[in-house]
C-alpha cells in the first residue's frame, strides 16, 4: 500500500524536478547524448536483470516484489486484452474534468480577488485554511457527497489543481509590472484594455509556468481518489490487485501510469513551449 | 494637429506644482515643490539634474500619471484630469509588451483607439520602416537590441500622433554609440513636427544637444527649479559634431558649473 501512494505521488514531483534542468546550461565536453542514452539503457538493463535474477534466486521475496518478467507479461495482457483502455479512459477523463475545472475556478477567483481588494482581505484567511487542509482527508467527504463515479474523483483533483492556479493567477495578477499598466495607459488604454492586453497575459504567463504541476495533481487526483473508492479507472485496478495480492497487477499498473503520465508530460512540454514562445530561453 | 490656433497656448504648463508624498512613518516627503514648467508646441525642453532629485515626478505630472498635491497642470488650456489624452510617454524602463510581437507593440496604441486591425498594420510597418525595424515586426522584444526596443518604443509612441512626447531618460541604458544613433534619429523624426517635448536626462551633453530649453532643478527632496537656459544652436544640428561647437561648449561650462553644484548638495546629504 504505502509503495502505491508513492509512486502516484512521485508523478508531479518528477515533473517539477524537469524543469530546472532543461534551463540549466551544459558544457560542450560533455559526454555525447547517444552515449548517455546507451549508458541509461544499460543501467536499466542492470537493475531489471538483478531484479529478475535475484528474484528467480530466492533472494528477493516475488510475493511482495514480483519479477519485471511477470509485470510485462501482466501489462501485455492487459493491453492485448484490452482490459486497461476503459479504465486508463476513465482516469485520464477524471483527470482532464478536473484540470478544466480547477483552473476555470482559480482563475476567475484568482482573479477577482486579485482585482478586488476587499474580496482579497475578506477571503485572505479562508483561503489559507483550506490550502493547509491535507487535501487527501476530502476524498472520503467527496464519496460521501459525490457517490464512486468520476465526479468524485474530479472534485478531489479539482481542489488540488484549483490551488495551484489561484496562488499563481493571484501573484501573476498583483505582479503586473507598472510600467507595463502606465505605458498602456498613456497608449490610451481603457480599463478593459488593460485586462486584455496587459493584465491577463501577464496572469496566463503564470499559469502557463505552473501547467506541469496543476496537471500532474489533476492526474494524482484522479488516481489517488480512485483508490480509495471507486468502481473503474487505473488507481481502483491497482486497489483491486492489492486486495488479491497480485503484486504484478499493482506493479503493472504503477508502470502504465508512468507512462501514460511521461507522454502527458511531453504534450504539456510542447504546448508550454509554443503558449511562451514569447519569452527568452532561459540561461540563454 | 498643434496648427496656429494652438500654436500659443502652451503644451504642457506646471503651476506652482509641489507633490508630496507621505512615509510609510507617517511623515510627508516633498518630491518636488513649486514647479513652473512651460513647454510651448514645437519646443524641446530638456529637464536635468542630479539623481533623485524628482525629474521623473515632473514628467507623470505632466502625463497626469500622477496629480500634483498642490499647484496645477494644465495641457493645452485644459487641467490635466487622469490621463493626458495629447501625450505619449517613453519610459526609462522597457515597456513593451513582451508578449506582444514588435508589430503588434507598435499598432496597439492605434487599435486601442478603435483603428482596424489592417489599417493599424499599415501604419505601423509604415513607422516600423522608419525606425529601420522592417524585417524585425514578427520579433518579440525579447529577441532585440536595446538600442532596437528603443526604436520600437519611439514607433510605439508617435504612431498615435501624439501633441506631446514625454522621454524619461529614455537612452540611458545604452552605449555611448548606440545613443548618439538614437539621438540622431529622434531629432530627424521631431524636426518640423510641432510636437513639444519634455526630455529627462542627467546627461547635460544630451541635454544641451537635442533641446530648446534646458531646465535646471535642484537637488531633492522638494527640488525646485534653478535655472533655465534657452540653448540658440542653429537647427537642424549635427549631433556627432556639436559638441565641439564654441557655443555648446561655453553653454555647458555655464550650466554645469551649476548643476555641479547641485549635485554636490546630493552626495552632502547623503553622506550625512
Amino acid at each position: 500500500m504505502s509503495t502505491t501512494t508513492t509512486r502516484t505521488d512521485a508523478a508531479p514531483a518528477a515533473s517539477a524536478a524537469r524543469r530546472p534542468r532543461s534551463g540549466a546550461a551544459r558544457p560542450r565536453s560533455e559526454t555525447p547524448a547517444a552515449l548517455m542514452r546507451f549508458y541509461q539503457l544499460l543501467l536499466t538493463a542492470v537493475v531489471l536483470g538483478a531484479w529478475e535474477i535475484l528474484g528467480r534466486a530466492g533472494v528477493i521475496d516475488t510475493f511482495f516484489f514480483s519479477l519485471p518478467s511477470a509485470i510485462g507479461v501482466a501489462v501485455w495482457d492487459w493491453i492485448v486484452t484490452g482490459f486497461i483502455f476503459p479504465h486508463l479512459w476513465i482516469t485520464l477523463q477524471e483527470a482532464l474534468y478536473a484540470f478544466i475545472i480547477g483552473t476555470g475556478l482559480g482563475l476567475i477567483l484568482g482573479f477577482l480577488l486579485a482585482r478586488v481588494r476587499f474580496l482579497e482581505r475578506l477571503f485572505e484567511p479562508f483561503v489559507q485554511m483550506f490550502n493547509a487542509l491535507p487535501r487527501v482527508v476530502l476524498a472520503p467527504i467527496f464519496l460521501l457527497w459525490f457517490g464512486l463515479g468520476i465526479e468524485s474523483k474530479v472534485a478531489f483533483g479539482v481542489t488540488l489543481v484549483f490551488f495551484i492556479v489561484f496562488f499563481n493567477v493571484l501573484q501573476g495578477v498583483k505582479s503586473v509590472d507598472r510600467v507595463l499598466l502606465d505605458n498602456a495607459r498613456m497608449l490610451g488604454a481603457t480599463e478593459r484594455h488593460l485586462i486584455q492586453h496587459v493584465v491577463l497575459p501577464s496572469a496566463l504567463t503564470w499559469i502557463f509556468s505552473s501547467l506541469h504541476i496543476s496537471v500532474g495533481f489533476a492526474i494524482v487526483g484522479a488516481v489517488v481518489g480512485e483508490y480509495l473508492g471507486a468502481a473503474a479507472g487505473v488507481g481502483y485496478v491497482i486497489a483491486q490487485a492489492q486486495g488479491v495480492f497480485d503484486t504484478e497487477g499493482v506493479f503493472a499498473g504503477m508502470f502504465i501510469l508512468m507512462i501514460v503520465v511521461l507522454f502527458v508530460d511531453l504534450g504539456v512540454n510542447r504546448l508550454e513551449r509554443y503558449l511562451l514562445r514569447w519569452r527568452p530561453v532561459p540561461g540563454a | 494637429m498643434t496648427s496656429t490656433e494652438t500654436a500659443h497656448v502652451p503644451a504642457v504648463q506646471l503651476d506652482a506644482c509641489t507633490k508630496e508624498f507621505v512615509t510609510p512613518q507617517g511623515g510627508s516627503y516633498f518630491a518636488v515643490k513649486g514647479i513652473d514648467l512651460t513647454v510651448m508646441p514645437g519646443k524641446f525642453v530638456s529637464i536635468v539634474g542630479p539623481t533623485g532629485c524628482g525629474k521623473s515626478t515632473v514628467l507623470n505630472m505632466a502625463a497626469g500619471l500622477m496629480a500634483p498635491s498642490q499647484g496645477e497642470a494644465r495641457s493645452f488650456g485644459a487641467p490635466v484630469v487622469g490621463v493626458n489624452r495629447r501625450a505619449s510617454y517613453m519610459f526609462q524602463q522597457d515597456a513593451l509588451l513582451p508578449w506582444k510581437t514588435v508589430l503588434d507593440n507598435v499598432s496597439l496604441g492605434l487599435i486601442m483607439r478603435g483603428v482596424g486591425k489592417k489599417e493599424a498594420a499599415a501604419e505601423a510597418r509604415r513607422w516600423l520602416a522608419k525606425v529601420g525595424l522592417s524585417n524585425f515586426e514578427d520579433r518579440y522584444p525579447h529577441q532585440l537590441s536595446g538600442g532596437m526596443r528603443k526604436r520600437t518604443s519611439i514607433a510605439q509612441a508617435w504612431i498615435v500622433n501624439p501633441d506631446i512626447l514625454l522621454m524619461d531618460e529614455p537612452f540611458s541604458a545604452l552605449d555611448v554609440q548606440t545613443r548618439q544613433i538614437m539621438e540622431n534619429e529622434l531629432l530627424d523624426i521631431w524636426q518640423e513636427s510641432g510636437k513639444a517635448v519634455i526630455f529627462i536626462t542627467h546627461d547635460l551633453d544630451e541635454a544641451i544637444a537635442l533641446s530648446d530649453e534646458v531646465v535646471l532643478l535642484s537637488a531633492g527632496p522638494a527640488s525646485h527649479v534653478v535655472a533655465r537656459y534657452d540653448i540658440t544652436l542653429p537647427r537642424p544640428r549635427n549631433l556627432l559634431e556639436i559638441r565641439d561647437d564654441p557655443q555648446f561648449v561655453e553653454l555647458h561650462r555655464e550650466i554645469w558649473g551649476k548643476l555641479r553644484d547641485e549635485v554636490a548638495k546630493t552626495y552632502a546629504a547623503k553622506a550625512a
